[in-house]
């Protein structure tokens, strides 16, 4: 498929290749690799114009709370509803352990009706305002009726921009603009009548708990067959680094889908978006970023996904400079729009991890393709030196040798090494560089340290052969007595 | 044991100045120049057990000469001994591997008196003092634990007074009173360094003064035949054959301390001292674990109720430490003790079954 295209955009992709190649060559002659002003080339480069955002349709207005008698200690609903059937009684159970009920949030609330009266004639008559169950499109007016009202949810100190939220998310505005009931409403994630707060470790919108929520339906293919969207991201996030923290290791630092894609206003992240998202957690990465070359094309160039994907983050290692064994024969689209080969980095050209590499845009051909080898090089000797180090103080400790010092400094060149791969994201030779100088010499002397360590080990060892042979030969002195004891006796 | 007077010896110059002056001859005399029966088999265990002892006063007055009992400078001068101090590594290591072959020694000691049956008439008092000192070593071990302040020597030592402390009726003042408050810290620390260099070392000195001269006074036991008792019948001791105490025995007995000296060496050298992370109260490790000597209990406490686990070997301890007293029988040979052996036998391969469970 691949040669297919090349085919296609091959002749206009090479010209506009030259093109580019020349001018950055012109722009960048003469100055600094990692000067900002030389890098400026990359302003050069065409750049595609990104697809306009469709506008939202707005949120309707809340509508008011139902206004019903009674308050909070009439529960006429639930001592009848808990004794029709087991449906009427688990439903029953379910509101009494909810955060409503404890807050006196009762049935009329939702459905209307009189929930003093201890009849259902009148309870539930039309004429007191019972309403019945509500359909999913009027839920969400239902819960945006408190939830939306500031001065009703000042004493639990919560949000009220649900409900706008709700209706800027790609669920709300299916709701709105398609009537498309089956998309995911309040009740869909909080559940109808065992609503629990989101701290409630037991509760489906608990962070450690979203994923498989947001799964129950993603993950589901009849249910997003309408929708033509992949149901893969639940198993791919639970391999990914992200994911085997929050679901693994239990860590609620760690992202779940509300993190990047958000709750209420829940849609996927523009490309450009991609980096502040990010960046919410990996702050000074995103800071680093800021400062590059790739910055620089923000609309259209590389982002984090491009590197690190989306859905299936793993572990950033040293492979993610340069493709091993060579760089296989990628298309000009991989990076260009085959339209006017302006620059153009699409998300499902680098779905594949093995694409995700330097040299996949800066090819052996590139003028950056050097800068790229040198960064990946110095990058690759901190991290051989700090690897090296740390074998040897493994060494010293499986001798039983105390290497606290040796721990230090290895420590200090894992420090230096960390600052030095988050550096890469500046693109900047010589700031990468001097971070890697930096953690070779650590690294270095935290080897020097455990060398001393094994040499002191080979010592001790020597002076115990020593010391044996003194112990031997002071044996042998006594047993020699001892026999001559006995040849007296 | 029966002084031996067949040997007088031609004393050393500033000896005989000495012997001049204090006349401790006859004293020294009566403690060597003894004879022992040559059926005896002691395989020099209770001596190797007091040449330990000694080591461990010798080696523990040196690093005390730079440990710091306190949980801001423990660990550091405990790193600082192994790292900093000139052979600070191998005093510390000597400390440490003496002190587990102390107690191997020490249960090999008392599982020969038992087979020997030893512990009956007339040395009752000396297996009770023995158990004493048994006892003093298991809290040696214990206290000198934490010294250390690292992660497994602060958390073995909160699992080992947790577990003090779930002693039906006193486990609760016991807890306060070994960890001197709710928790492990500074006073908990304090206390056990002041009992593992003063109370302990005091104690077991004087019980061991106790032991040698029961020792001294009964002689050693024939694992052949029963000691005869006053009023009954008993075997022509005349006939028995014997052998000095000083130069043979104490000869053999100095082989083998080499011997023990030689395995201390090799497994410091080999298997020097470690020491983990410093101790961290917030820090919960995701397995702690005890010293070896306390494994099986730790494991058994697994299985059985809490109560039964804790009070079991309590009373296991004092049915062995009062064994003479229970045991009627007068028969020393083995063969001839079916019920005793079974007994020692199930509960050695239990402790040590346990005490491999537990070490997994």
């Amino acid at each position: 498929m691949r040669t297919q295209r090349l085919a296609l955009f091959a002749g206009p992709v090479v010209l506009a290749g030259m093109l580019v190649l020349v001018v950055a060559a012109a722009a960048s002659a003469g100055a600094p690799a990692q000067d900002p002003a030389e890098i400026s080339w990359a302003l050069n480069v065409p750049q595609a114009t990104p697809t306009p955002e469709i506008p939202l349709e707005s949120a309707p207005p809340v509508p008011p709370p139902i206004a019903h008698p009674g308050d909070a200690s009439s529960t006429g609903c639930v001592d009848c509803h808990a004794k029709v059937d087991k449906k009427q009684e688990a439903i029953s159970e379910d509101w009494r352990s909810s955060i409503h009920a404890k807050e006196g949030v009762g049935c009329a609330d939702c459905h209307g009706g009189d929930p003093r009266a201890d009849q259902i004639t009148v309870g539930m008559a039309q004429a007191n305002g019972y309403l019945g169950v509500p359909s999913r499109a009027e839920t969400v007016g239902l819960c945006g009726g408190c939830h939306a009202n500031a001065e009703r949810m000042r004493p639990y100190q919560v949000a009220t921009d649900q409900y706008s939220k709700y209706f800027s998310s790609v669920h709300g505005q299916r709701l709105l603009t398609a009537d498309d009931s089956r998309v995911a409403i309040c009740i869909d994630c909080h559940g109808s009548h065992a609503v629990k707060p989101a701290s409630d470790p037991t509760a489906d919108v608990y962070p450690l708990n979203i994923p498989n929520l947001c799964a129950s339906c993603h993950a589901d293919a009849d249910t997003m067959q309408p929708y033509g969207i992949p149901t893969d991201q639940f198993d791919i996030y639970a391999q990914s680094v992200h994911g085997k923290q929050l679901l693994e290791e239990q860590d609620l630092r760690a992202p779940n889908c509300a993190s990047c894609h958000g709750s209420h206003a829940a849609k996927p992240p523009r490309s450009d978006e991609v980096v502040d998202v990010c960046g919410k957690c990996h702050t000074a990465t995103q800071a680093l970023y800021e400062e590059s070359a790739h910055a620089l094309v923000p609309a259209v160039g590389p982002k984090c996904w491009t590197c690190h994907g989306t859905h299936d983050v793993s572990e950033p290692t040293e492979e993610l400079f340069l493709h091993e064994g060579g760089v296989p024969d990628y298309l000009c689209a991989t990076c260009h729009s085959p339209v006017d080969q302006s620059l153009r980095l699409e998300i499902d050209q680098f779905e594949d991890p093995a694409d995700r590499r330097c040299d996949t845009c800066h090819h052996e051909r590139s003028q950056i393709f050097a800068q790229v080898e040198a960064i990946a090089g110095a990058i690759g000797d901190a991290k051989t030196a700090y690897d090296i180090a740390l074998s040897r103080i493994g060494e010293a400790a499986a001798l039983g040798m105390i290497t606290a010092d040796a721990d230090v400094a290895a420590a200090e060149a894992k420090t230096g090494l960390i600052r030095a791969r988050a550096a890469v994201h500046t693109t900047k030779l010589a700031s990468i560089s001097e971070l890697t100088d930096e953690t070779i010499e650590k690294a270095n002397d935290a080897e020097a340290i455990a060398n001393g360590k094994l040499d002191e080990s080979i010592f001790r060892r020597q002076a115990a052969v020593v010391v044996i042979a003194i112990i031997i030969l002071n044996v042998l002195g006594l047993m020699g007595v001892r026999r001559r004891l006995h040849a007296k006796d | 044991m029966a002084t031996d007077t067949r040997r007088e010896e031609r004393l050393w110059g500033p000896l005989e100045w000495a012997e001049s002056r204090l006349h401790l001859g006859p004293f020294i005399a009566a403690l060597l120049h003894v004879r022992i029966p040559r059926d005896a088999k002691t395989f020099y265990l209770g001596g190797i057990t007091l040449f330990l002892f000694v080591i461990q006063v010798i080696t523990g007055t040196l690093l005390a000469l730079y440990y710091s009992p306190t949980p801001g400078s423990a660990y550091e001068s405990v790193l600082a001994i192994t790292s900093d101090v000139e052979f600070g590594w191998l005093i510390r290591s000597i400390h440490h591997w003496a002190a587990n072959l102390m107690i191997i020694s020490l249960v090999l000691h008392m599982l020969r008196i038992f087979l020997q049956a030893a512990y009956k008439f007339p040395r009752e008092l000396t297996w009770i003092v023995g158990g004493g000192m048994f006892g003093i070593t298991i809290l040696f071990g214990f206290t000198g634990y934490l010294l250390p302040w690292d992660q497994r020597a602060y958390w073995a030592t909160t699992v080992g007074t947790e577990i003090a402390g779930a002693v039906p009726l006193i486990g609760q003042p016991l807890l306060l009173l070994l960890r001197g408050g709710p928790d492990v810290t500074e006073a908990t620390l304090s206390r056990f360094f002041g009992i593992h260099v003063l109370v302990l070392p005091l104690m077991l000195a004087g019980l061991t003064a106790l032991h040698l001269l029961f020792v001294h006074q009964q002689g050693l036991a024939n694992p052949k035949r029963p000691e005869p008792r006053p009023g009954r019948p008993g075997p022509d001791l005349t006939t028995e054959k014997t052998k000095p105490f000083f130069p043979d025995y104490v000869l053999d007995e100095l082989i083998a301390w080499y011997a023990v000296m030689a395995a201390i060496v090799i497994l410091a050298s080999l298997f020097p001292a470690g020491l983990e992370a410093k101790a961290d109260p917030l820090l919960t490790p995701e397995h702690i674990k005890p010293e070896w000597y306390f494994l099986g209990i730790y494991e058994l406490l697994k299985y059985v109720p809490r109560d039964v686990g804790i009070i079991g070997p309590m009373v296991l301890v004092g049915i062995i430490i009062l064994l003479p007293l229970l045991d009627r029988n007068q028969e020393v040979r083995p063969r001839r003790r079916p019920i005793a052996l079974a007994c020692a036998f199930v509960l050695l391969v239990g402790l040590g079954y346990l005490t491999i469970l537990g070490g997994r």
